[in-house]
């Protein structure tokens, strides 16, 4: 193709104009997706669980309780005479597990796992259409089958394994505790906490349950690991606190930096597709640059069919 | 009572029939605390033997601030009917609440008794010993209770310190201590004393005791609070028939509701089992199965522990560390996900055909297509030529 | 004798279609959707070997995020010939759609058997229900668009040259169609090529989520990128595949400046892929991880391997002018580029400790059914339309069939291989 000075002009002139624009536009929605990428903050009326692994004696009240109040059927698959599961799973809610030292003399541990209703939550982000909710005012994450599609998009996503799939039978769904909001709407506290004999996990709204354990800490220093919670700053933050005498790690709490899952790993995804402008962008572009490709090569396709008789394939 | 016959002869002259003996030794077998040498006879038989053998040994026994319940405890090992018997087979020169003889007669059997068996005799101690205002406030025949035992003490083979009273205390010690009341081991420092704690402490612990030192002529092993190891080397809760019932969180929440008439463990209720070393949950109380206080529906009061008994309240839930929690509990980890046999199985084949196909499809391909000139119109970056499928 | 160029798209019609390996194919198939009966009814936990540590197993994995790479050849030789003006890919852009066309149908399909709860799938059409945020749904909307729409419209005028033929008394409406078609055929194809930009990224994106349980060998701000890149050769891979195998099973003959251009093209993409993943590492400090004693570095080393070999074999290949060269490079290419794409979501993939995944029978067997179609679907296609490419000898030979059949001569209906009438 000949290029001459007109169409060089023109080009160039096309071309700084696109990219001027495309430039501003950019600047703008970056701006607004900056502005907007500030970390989420734990609603006004967060509740939450603090567990305390020193006070845990392993009853398993809970366990007992959760199933009950939330209509479940004891896992008894391991032991038909005992309700014994061996992990969260979509008949189980809540757990006991048993951390056992691998060295001798050092301490053993309890720990009650459950979802940790982070204040930015991972699973949320993930789940396509909704199921997977933070309340606005509780931030009570909760699953509805409205929405779910049962993609199981929401299991990879969180960093503590907490959403568990029905795998068996028709009509699957996610289980989850949900912080008994049944009983919460009654005025009750959840089940877990309404029946541990030791206080070791109590219930309240996140900030006292924050300064609660940390007048432990204080009252206690060397008692607690890193004479720290868990769950302050862990991704994001969580509303279920722990504090306990083992590295949190070796309880099953992975180790998170400040930043919560979905603010870490979608923050290109997010700036990318924001406004869909690159997307537009990009598609405009295409439609400019392969609409002259197509006219020359429809017209080439024309002169080849009344040169060989044949219709052009496409 | 001849005091130098053996035990055998001493029973045929009280005519206890051997039947009876060797039905009492049996028991001794059976009920005696587990590490006792006598149960390491194979037989009935060779226990009667040894015991037959052995000469009864002299028992000095001494009441200080208590209340006779470790005395009244020896009196309910009813069966066989050995009240006698226990009696006989040591020989209890001196007990206050058991002996005919009272005020001056009765210090003079002791004076006796510790005179003719200086160095040989065992004393058992029951009740704690006050030791505030130079120990006024029990005294035995004008004597302060802490110079009694002082100077009974020092003449003893061994000391027995029989209750939580006298292993540490015990009741009169509970705050504020008014007596400045002490166990027997804080005063008789140089004496070896086996402490047998408990409230009392189960009569089988003492026998046990006195019966090895009678046979063997030794004491049993002692943990480092002197409590002989074979009934105090563990926890209540170690060893509870309702720990089953902890394990898997059925709890009595108020005395009398359901789960207290199903049997239900009884830690929120404040017992303290898992925090008491004791043998009451294997070895019960009175020779009848299950009295002790688990399992007649009342919580563990802690009553051989020093910390724990009449200082923490009753009702008080305690911590429960120490304690190697059972397998039964799921790991943090636990595995999950496996691969069965067919499933390797048809992958491998699968993996295997394709390559298999892959390698076969390769080997009839050519090496080369016909070789010529290349055709003009056919370059790379052509953008008109000869009417190629679009 | 000139070297044979492709120069039109020709169905096989030399082939009878009931051969023995189209109806294995077949079987396999049936077999696989007699399972998937199997799997609706008793759940997808005893269907499967899914589990709540491994809880995607291969079918959302391998089928639609791996299968579907391989399917971007439609993307890839779309965007060398129409953006780049690569002109003489246009003969082989049919195949390229097709392979495209049933990889997406067909994992789009094992998406819907994967999920728990297919019946609420209805709210993709209601946009303000969307998660924004969620990857997932971006992949869901987008790939559902493209395959529905833009992928489907190219894929139509091979039908409309079919139908043209088949039923002439059509042709005046068909004729509409076509215009229809062409009038807007920039702007379905731009669509084409933004729509699976978008959404290979965002499946890259899907194992940004699985954070630091995704080994750090993979895990990188830049997955999206690497898996979009990837596609773009895995896509030409399939073609290269596809056109050699045809060749080789029906006897065509091939044009090695068409396979060489495709050769360049993949060699490019790989290389420069290669370059750009080692420097994400560097800069993220994880080449010691490359180093170390786990199943993680040997997975690396096997993709890396599997990819400079095939480098250095194609370009031996383009050098040499050797088919079966590059059937071993492309094989290389389509290998290595798929276990990268696997990897990030099951092999290197620890969501804890003790867990393990591998497909049950039933499994494999429904992911290997839901294949078995898909190329058999190709296989029947291209008899009957002219999705593969050939030199105009071969065009020219079935007209002349097509002419003799319509005089009513008696010629044999089926043709032997090889053995086909020279035409005039």
């Amino acid at each position: 193709m000949e290029l001459n000075r007109r169409d060089l002009l023109k080009k160039i002139t096309t071309g700084t104009a696109a990219v001027a624009a495309g430039g501003a536009v950019s600047a703008t929605a970056l701006g607004g997706i900056v502005h907007a990428e500030e970390p989420a903050k734990a609603p006004a009326g967060a509740v939450g669980l603090l567990y305390d692994a020193t006070r845990c004696i392993g009853c398993q009240s809970c366990v007992v309780a959760c199933t009950k109040a939330n209509g479940l059927e004891p896992d008894n698959r391991r032991d038909p005479l005992h309700q014994a599961p061996t992990d969260l799973n979509s008949r189980t809610k809540t757990i006991i597990k048993l951390y056992k030292p691998a060295k001798a003399g050092e301490s053993f541990s309890y720990v009650k796992q459950q979802c940790m209703h982070c204040v930015d939550p991972a699973c949320v982000a993930a789940c396509m259409f909704g199921g997977l909710k933070k309340d606005a005012k509780s931030g009570i994450v909760t699953w509805t089958g409205k929405y779910c599609v049962g993609c199981r998009y929401c299991e990879i996503a969180c960093p503590y394994h907490v959403p568990k799939f029905r795998w068996e039978g028709f009509n699957p769904e996610i289980v989850k505790c949900e912080l008994c909001k049944e009983r919460l709407a009654k005025g009750q506290e959840p089940a877990c906490t309404s029946v541990c004999p030791r206080k070791a996990v109590i219930f309240g709204p996140r900030q006292q349950l924050l300064d609660e354990a940390k007048s432990r800490i204080a009252a206690n220093p060397g008692k607690y690991y890193q004479d720290r919670v868990f769950g302050e700053t862990e991704g994001g933050g969580t509303q279920v606190l722990y504090l306990a005498h083992v590295d949190f790690e070796e309880l099953g709490l992975p180790a998170l930096g400040e930043e919560s899952v979905p603010q870490k790993y979608l923050k290109w995804q997010h700036r990318l597709y924001s406004y869909l402008i690159v997307p537009i962008g990009l598609y405009a572009t295409l439609v400019g640059t392969i609409s002259k490709n197509w006219k020359h090569h429809q017209e080439h396709a024309e002169i080849e069919e009344k040169n060989t008789g044949l219709r052009p394939q496409i | 009572m001849s005091k130098h016959q053996t035990i055998a002869e001493q029973l045929e002259a009280a005519g206890v029939s051997r039947r009876n003996f060797v039905q009492l030794c049996g028991m001794l077998m059976v009920s005696a605390p587990v590490g006792l040498a006598l149960t390491s006879k194979k037989s009935v038989l060779q226990v009667a033997e040894t015991i037959g053998k052995a000469k009864r040994p002299s028992v000095i026994w001494l009441h200080f601030q208590d209340c006779t319940g470790c005395s009244e405890t020896l009196l309910r090992t009813s069966r066989p009917d050995v009240a006698d018997l226990i009696l006989n087979v040591i020989s209890l020169d001196y007990h206050e609440t058991l002996m005919a003889a009272s005020g001056y007669q009765a210090e003079a059997a002791l004076k006796q008794a510790v005179d003719e068996n200086a160095g040989k005799f065992v004393l058992v101690v029951e009740g704690s010993i006050p030791t505030k205002d130079k120990g006024q406030y029990m005294k035995l025949a004008g004597k302060p209770a802490i110079d009694v035992l002082n100077e009974i003490g020092n003449k003893a083979a061994a000391v027995i310190a029989m209750g939580s009273c006298a292993a540490w205390g015990g009741v009169p010690s509970a705050d504020p201590n008014p007596t400045g009341a002490q166990g027997v081991d804080s005063i008789l420092t140089s004496k070896p004393v086996v402490n047998l704690p408990g409230c009392p402490t189960n009569p089988y612990n003492l026998l046990a005791v006195v019966l090895e030192y009678a046979t063997m002529n030794r004491l049993p092993a002692l943990d480092q609070y002197n409590r002989p190891k074979f009934a105090f080397d563990r926890l209540i809760h170690d060893h509870c028939p309702r720990r089953a019932h902890f394990d898997n969180g059925r709890f009595v929440k108020e005395f009398g509701d359901e789960g207290h008439r199903q049997g239900w463990c009884l830690y929120k209720m404040g017992c303290k089992g898992p925090v008491t070393h004791a043998a009451c949950s294997t070895r019960h109380f009175n020779e009848t199965p299950d009295v002790w206080p688990i399992g007649i529906g009342a919580p563990c009061v802690g009553c051989t522990e020093k910390d724990i008994a009449f200082r923490v309240p009753i009702f008080q839930t305690v911590e429960v560390h120490g304690v190697t929690p059972p397998d039964a509990y799921p790991l943090v980890n636990m595995p999950i996900g496996g691969v069965g046999i067919t499933a390797a199985a048809l992958a491998g084949a699968v993996v295997g055909g394709l390559g298999g196909a892959a390698l076969m499809a390769s080997k009839r391909l050519p090496e080369s297509v016909p070789p010529s000139g290349k055709v003009e119109s056919e370059s790379k970056k052509s953008d008109k030529g000869v009417p190629v499928g679009d | 004798m000139k070297r044979e160029a492709w120069e039109r798209d020709v169905p096989v019609f030399d082939v009878p279609i009931w051969t023995r390996p189209f109806m294995a194919l077949c079987g396999l198939g049936a077999l696989g959707m007699l399972l998937v009966v199997y799997r609706e009814i008793v759940g997808l936990g005893p269907a499967s070997g899914m589990n709540d540590a491994y809880a995607w197993g291969i079918w959302k994995t391998f089928n639609t995020m791996v299968l579907t790479g391989l399917g971007s050849g439609g993307f890839a030789v779309g965007i060398a010939a129409w953006l780049f003006k690569r002109n003489n890919l246009h003969v082989v852009m049919r195949t390229a759609l097709l392979t495209s066309l049933l990889a997406y149908l067909f994992g789009l399909a094992m998406l819907g058997v994967d999920v728990g709860r297919p019946w609420n799938f209805y709210w993709i059409a209601f946009p303000w229900h969307w998660n924004l945020h969620s990857p997932l749904l971006e992949v869901a909307v987008c790939m559902s668009v493209y395959a529905t729409i833009p992928l489907l419209l190219e894929n139509v005028p091979a039908g409309l040259e079919y139908a043209f033929e088949q039923w002439p008394r059509y042709q005046a409406p068909l004729k509409k169609v076509e215009k229809f078609l062409m009038a807007g055929y920039p702007w379905i194809i731009s669509l084409a090529y933004v729509l699976p930009a978008m959404h290979q990224s965002s499946l890259g994106a899907l194992m940004l989520l699985g954070g630091t349980r995704v080994s750090p060998l993979w895990q990188t701000p830049f997955l999206p990128l690497l898996y979009v890149w990837a596609a773009a050769f895995l896509g030409f891979a399939c073609v290269s595949l596809t056109l050699l195998f045809a060749g080789l099973m029906w006897n065509r003959p091939f044009d090695i400046d068409v396979l060489n251009e495709l050769n360049r093209l993949t060699v490019g993409l790989i290389w420069t892929w290669i370059v750009f993943r080692v420097i994400d590492l560097a800069v993220r400090g994880q080449i010691v991880a490359a180093f170390r004693a786990d199943i993680y570095a040997v997975l690396f080393w096997a993709e890396m391997m599997l990819l400079l070999s095939a480098v250095m074999v194609l370009r031996g290949a383009i050098n040499l002018e050797n088919p079966r060269l590059m059937f071993l490079g492309q094989s290389l290419v389509a290998v290595g580029g798929m276990l990268y794409r696997f990897s990030p979501t099951t092999l290197a993939f620890q969501p804890r400790a003790n867990a393990f995944y591998f497909p049950s029978a039933i499994e494999s067997l429904i992911s290997l059914g839901f294949i078995a179609i898909a190329v058999a679907i190709f296989i029947f296609l291209a008899k009957i339309l002219a999705i593969l490419p050939a030199p105009m000898r071969l065009w020219n030979a079935m007209e002349t069939i097509k002419a003799r059949k319509a005089t009513a001569q008696k010629i044999p209906v089926r043709v032997g291989r090889g053995q086909f009438a020279t035409g005039d």
